[in-house]
């Protein structure tokens, strides 16, 4: 029973952080139309600013969280204006497979710039970010993991709120259905674009930097959460930001459920084994809806 | 006399110049092969020799790629795992059970050809993102596989595997990879020239129009994918043996990415321009070996230039320079 439970925490904090990154991914491809292959790499950057304020500028570690989600929030921006504004200007036709190549080099260029800059060298927090463990049903669960699932949930909640509750939220869901309409009733499409795009890579950084405590920064450290939040993705439907949310969880569950059965070197196969039957036999995903984004062509 | 016999000798160049034609050679194509197929001759440096052959070889799988995403428009991003399943295939079937290599590239060439089929018919329906995104998940499974598996695989420490030809030279090896690369030019400038490939060509344009006039794209798409795929293992097949260790890594997502930029630099639809593109960047990568991270930010760079601002890519380039030269040409002709 015991280990039921501690299963079930492990896996709702382990999904939290994929839904943080997931719900990124989403609303990209949900606004802007975009197949975000560089999601990865925003969430390495963060990992990196949380570094640099944690050890380098000594923050307290909210405060260095914050710092790479505000830091990663400018250079998505600059992404967005230097690369997707002429692409879009340029291309109209196939314009989702573009993306998805675009965003590849833009992956590419990214992780090597980083290695050029800091080298392979990890760079971790020694001791996380919070000494000590909690009781949880009588189980001893690090401060680390708790609060910074705590900070991944705040900041999925504030999404929520912004996108339901504020005039640009409203606005970027109003574009989100039809950009067209939205740049009618007078939004304008550029910056809500530019503010989309660094939203997301903002959500990114910050689940980097909050797993800061359990996964060092290395070049190559976003992968894993990319190819997970794109089984999030494809798991529950593209494009379905609420959704998202859910499909995290799942996936953490799946996963833990795999490690304890076959071992933590099978759990990829597991899970990529579950995504390939689920594109078989729904492809729209669990909460898929009609006329969001369909797979089948 | 004399102009009875000029009249056979016309007959018989043009008819020559119409079984090159035939085989998809233009006559800049038969030159460039020429150039490249007589190179061991002139230089017999070993180093220079085997990056001439991992540039046919990152050659050859650019056109194999290019065969289904400048064709039917799909991105096949799990390349790396056909490139995979040859290779694993012939060293397991070399190293294990002591099968002849060449029946074991055949076996690989085969493997590859069920494995892109099987995944063809699930993924063919999947439209664009979803089709690349399932190729990719099988490629990060088999890596995941080739990983875990050590009593098949012998795990991430490698996998050793036998030359094909026992010779110091790479000579032989040259001659191997240059057939490989001939082959795969022929049957791909064979297929996209015939019947099946202008129905490709119209699948890759618009689905719908293709189905309007007739054409069952999911039947074309997936005997391009098959093909496509088929010639990545008898590719990475030939891998296995000439690099004489095989890693799960082979499987990862940036062996597929160098492929795909290459045949994107190249031109899409074009097959022919995912060989320039390898011939004239590898070898100048090779120069950069000590800095693979500025190697890789090029490759990145010339990919995002190419997508936004010149999708024909070296092809596209090469063909304007051949029009203006065929124009001067048929000016000159004419006075």
């Amino acid at each position: 029973m015991d280990n039921i439970i501690y299963a079930v925490i492990i896996s709702v904090i382990r999904g939290g952080f994929y839904s943080l990154m997931a719900v990124g991914l989403s609303l990209v491809f949900g606004v802007m139309n975009i197949a975000n292959f560089a999601h990865g790499e925003f969430y390495m950057l963060g990992a990196y600013f949380a570094y640099c304020g944690s050890v380098v500028f000594r923050l307290n570690p909210f405060l260095s969280i914050l710092f790479a989600g505000a830091a990663v929030f400018v250079i998505g921006v600059g992404v967005e204006k230097a690369v997707f504004v002429p692409l879009r200007v340029r291309s109209k036709k196939n314009w989702l497979m573009n993306t998805f190549l675009l965003t590849l080099g833009i992956s590419i260029i990214m992780q090597n710039l980083v290695r050029v800059v800091v080298g392979n060298r990890n760079y971790g927090l020694r001791r996380g970010y919070f000494q000590g463990n909690m009781q949880i049903f009588g189980m001893g669960i690090s401060n680390d993991r708790i609060i910074c699932f705590l900070i991944s949930m705040a900041a999925i909640v504030g999404l929520m709120l912004f996108l339901n509750r504020t005039r640009l939220g409203r606005a970027i869901r109003a574009v989100s259905q039809d950009a067209t309409g939205a740049q009618l009733v007078g939004i304008n499409l550029g910056f809500i674009y530019s503010f989309t795009f660094g939203l997301s890579c903002a959500l990114a950084a910050i689940a980097g930097a909050c797993l800061l405590f359990k996964d060092p920064a290395t070049p190559i450290v976003g992968l894993a959460p990319l190819y997970k939040s794109w089984f999030v993705l494809i798991l529950v439907g593209m494009g379905n930001v609420g959704a998202s949310i859910i499909g995290g969880i799942i996936v953490g569950f799946l996963e833990t459920l795999a490690v304890d059965w076959l071992g933590s070197g099978w759990m990829d196969v597991m899970s990529l084994g579950i995504i390939m039957l689920m594109l078989i036999i729904k492809p729209n995903g669990l909460f898929g809806k009609k006329g969001v984004k369909s797979a089948v062509e | 006399m004399p102009e009875k016999q000029e009249g056979r000798a016309n007959t018989t160049k043009r008819s020559v110049t119409d079984a090159f034609k035939g085989l998809g050679f233009s006559p800049a194509g038969i030159m460039a092969m020429l150039i490249l197929g007589l190179m061991p001759v002139y230089i017999t440096d070993n180093a220079f020799l085997r990056v001439m052959i991992s540039s046919m070889m990152y050659g050859a799988f650019a056109m194999a790629f290019d065969f289904t995403s400048g064709f039917i428009n799909i991105t096949n991003f799990g390349y790396s795992a056909f490139w995979g399943i040859g290779a694993y295939t012939t060293a397991i079937l070399m190293m294990h059970y002591g099968v002849n290599p060449w029946l074991g590239m055949l076996a690989g060439f085969l493997l590859a050809g069920v494995a892109g089929f099987g995944l063809g018919l699930l993924t063919i329906r999947l439209g664009g993102i979803f089709a690349s995104c399932m190729t990719w998940f099988l490629a990060l499974a088999l890596f995941a596989v080739a990983t875990n598996w050590v009593g098949l695989t012998e795990g991430s420490k490698g996998m050793s595997v036998d030359p094909l030809i026992a010779s110091d030279s790479y000579t032989g090896i040259f001659y191997i990879m240059f057939a490989i690369v001939l082959i795969v030019y022929v049957v791909l400038m064979r297929v996209s020239n015939s019947n099946i490939g202008i129905a490709f060509r119209a699948i890759g344009q618009d689905t719908d129009a293709a189905q309007a006039a007739g054409i069952d794209p999911a039947r074309y798409k997936l005997i391009n994918f098959t093909i496509s795929c088929a010639l990545g293992g008898l590719i990475g097949a030939f891998y296995a043996h000439f690099s004489g260790i095989i890693i799960p890594k082979i499987f990862q997502t940036s062996n597929t990415v160098e492929i795909m930029a290459l045949s994107y630099i190249g031109g899409r639809g074009s097959i022919w321009g995912g060989l320039l593109g390898a011939m004239l960047l590898l070898p100048v990568m090779d120069y950069m070996k000590g800095m693979m991270e500025w190697r890789l930010i090029l490759y990145g760079l010339f990919m995002i230039l190419a997508m936004i601002f010149y999708p024909a890519g070296l092809s596209g380039l090469i063909n304007i320079v051949r029009g203006h030269i065929g124009r001067i040409l048929h000016l000159s002709g004419k006075d």
